[in-house]
């Protein structure tokens, strides 16, 4: 595949996918309480309609309250486009330079926006998201940074193409891969940690934050959700993929393809899951992602082990 | 490096063992312990397998009745009985015997080549034996409750059998089985005692029990 092709391909990928992924979430949620549900292509149509009308920012509001959610949106692109979520960009061989830590940086840097974004209207809603969310980052970054950490261990390279093109052994693929999803659903404020479509303010986590944001602002945040939602699902399912001895060897399109499949799966489960669970407690959300932590150290220690 | 099917299901056993450290729900207790003492048997068959000899299938059959099926059934309901749903931890927070576990995991895993048995066939099912061991013993310390205590005492139990089944030749079939009567009885006489506590104090809680007479 030609690096043009490969640019075409990427960037159709990175523009489609994570709102048709949102879609089909919402679809699937939709059927599992027995409603019909609004067309998979909805977000598309929210992401137009929200882009047309108007904005109203409270007069309190500086610079900090149009900017957050912008750079949100463009350090979650940058992320999307480093990390190879799908599988594309394995797809050309093309060497990145996208370190892993590079990466959680990055992410750092969008959530401390959004967080900074979400205080700056001084409404008391924004502050409880923000510090929710300041907590939940907090015990999320240990278990991306330990579960890639194994595979890094594996490959013997902090490079993220690097890391998921290498033989990995079953048992850490699969301890990193649960490992990420459980970081994606408290990075993501989905189901046992946070109800996404709740609106009781005692409950709402992300919810809370973007409560002061409209139109052109809430479109920028919506979308680098979505992303952020493909990024995380994403890795997860690609570490999973890689617990199938005999991945790595596939083609490239095969790799893409199963690795598509295997985000739209993660993600149909996912929602499946939120028709089934309630809610955690607040307070008992730690303890959840402890064993995150838990399955983390353990896919370390293998790492480690079998070198 | 990679693993055989037997290392596989024992590594599965004790992560099923940590992960029991951390919940706090009874019911999850034993399930754990259900889930675990099934591949616990699954390994005893797949040994069997390997020496040919069919009173270890037999062996296999009766650890799946009587530990994996009999005994967590019986613990549900007597904890239904007691009416105790849940189980706070009480020398550590809840998620901190979980890395507890995770540490007896990793001590189990390096120290395999010293545990394991001479000339054993499976060297790598001794780290995780002795992990169970150690995770059962942990189970044992934290926890506040009777029957959960009781768990822990299967979980330990369950790493002996299995250091005993793959790191030495085998023992008799008769001694086994006597192992497992033994530990029925024993199950159910602190059934029978966990009933009494309860009916006699209305808890369990062993941490509040700290006086010879009331």
């Amino acid at each position: 595949m030609t690096p043009a092709m490969l640019l075409v391909v990427g960037a159709a990928n990175l523009l489609l996918v994570p709102a048709f992924l949102a879609g089909v979430m919402r679809k699937v949620k939709a059927l599992m309480q027995g409603r019909t549900g609004s067309p998979v292509l909805q977000p598309f149509f929210d992401l137009a309609k929200l882009w047309r009308k108007g904005e109203t920012v409270s007069e309190t509001a500086t610079w900090v309250f149009t900017w957050a959610p912008r750079v949100f949106l463009a350090a979650n692109v940058l992320v999307a486009i480093l990390v190879p979520w799908s599988g594309v960009a394995l797809m050309g061989g093309l060497p990145y330079a996208a370190d892993y830590v590079y990466v959680l940086y990055l992410m750092g840097l969008g959530r401390f926006f959004s967080l900074l974004g979400a205080l700056d209207t001084g409404s008391a809603f924004g502050g409880l998201g923000a510090s929710r969310e300041a907590t939940l980052s907090v015990l999320v970054e240990p278990i991306v940074l330990l579960s890639l950490g194994a595979l890094a261990l594996q490959s013997g390279s902090t490079d993220l193409s690097t890391l998921f093109s290498g033989p990995v052994t079953p048992l850490v693929a699969v301890l990193s891969g649960f490992a990420l999803l459980i970081a994606a659903l408290g990075e993501l404020s989905r189901m046992p940690v946070d109800d996404p479509t709740t609106h009781l303010e005692l409950t709402m986590i992300h919810e809370a934050m973007i409560l002061e944001y409209s139109g052109r602002g809430l479109a920028q945040i919506e979308a680098a959700v979505w992303v952020r939602a493909c990024v995380f699902f994403g890795l997860a399912s690609q570490a999973l993929l890689r617990a199938w001895p005999g991945f790595e060897n596939l083609g490239g399109l095969a790799q893409y393809g199963l690795g598509l499949a295997g985000l739209f799966l993660v993600g149909g489960l996912v929602a499946v899951a939120e028709g089934l669970l309630v809610k955690l407690n607040w307070r008992r959300v730690p303890h959840f992602l402890a064993f995150g932590i838990a399955l983390g150290l353990l896919s370390a220690l293998v790492a480690a082990a079998r070198g | 490096m990679h693993l055989s099917n037997l290392d596989a299901l024992t590594a599965a056993a004790a992560l099923v063992a940590v992960w029991m450290c951390g919940v706090t729900r009874l019911q999850c207790l034993f399930w754990g312990l259900a889930l675990q003492t099934a591949g616990i048997a699954a390994v005893t068959a797949m040994v069997g397998m390997e020496r040919h000899q069919s009173s270890y299938l037999l062996l296999a059959l009766v650890v799946a009745l009587a530990k994996a099926v009999a005994i967590p059934s019986f613990l549900t309901r007597t904890s239904d009985r007691v009416g105790a749903p849940k189980d706070r931890g009480v020398l550590l927070a809840p998620p901190l015997p979980l890395f507890a576990g995770c540490g007896a995991l990793a001590m189990g895993f390096f120290l395999t080549e010293s545990v394991a048995g001479h000339q054993a066939a499976h060297p790598g099912a001794a780290g995780m034996a002795v992990s169970l061991l150690l995770i059962g013993m942990l189970l044992m310390l934290t926890r506040r409750l009777a029957i959960s205590q009781v768990v822990g005492f299967l979980v330990l139990e369950n790493g002996i059998f299995l250091y005993a089944l793959t790191q030495t030749h085998g023992m008799p079939l008769m001694v086994e089985m006597g192992v497992v009567l033994d530990l029925l009885v024993a199950v159910m006489v602190s059934g029978l005692l966990i009933f009494r506590l309860n009916s006699s104090f209305e808890h369990i809680d062993v941490s509040k029990l700290r006086r010879l007479r009331h």
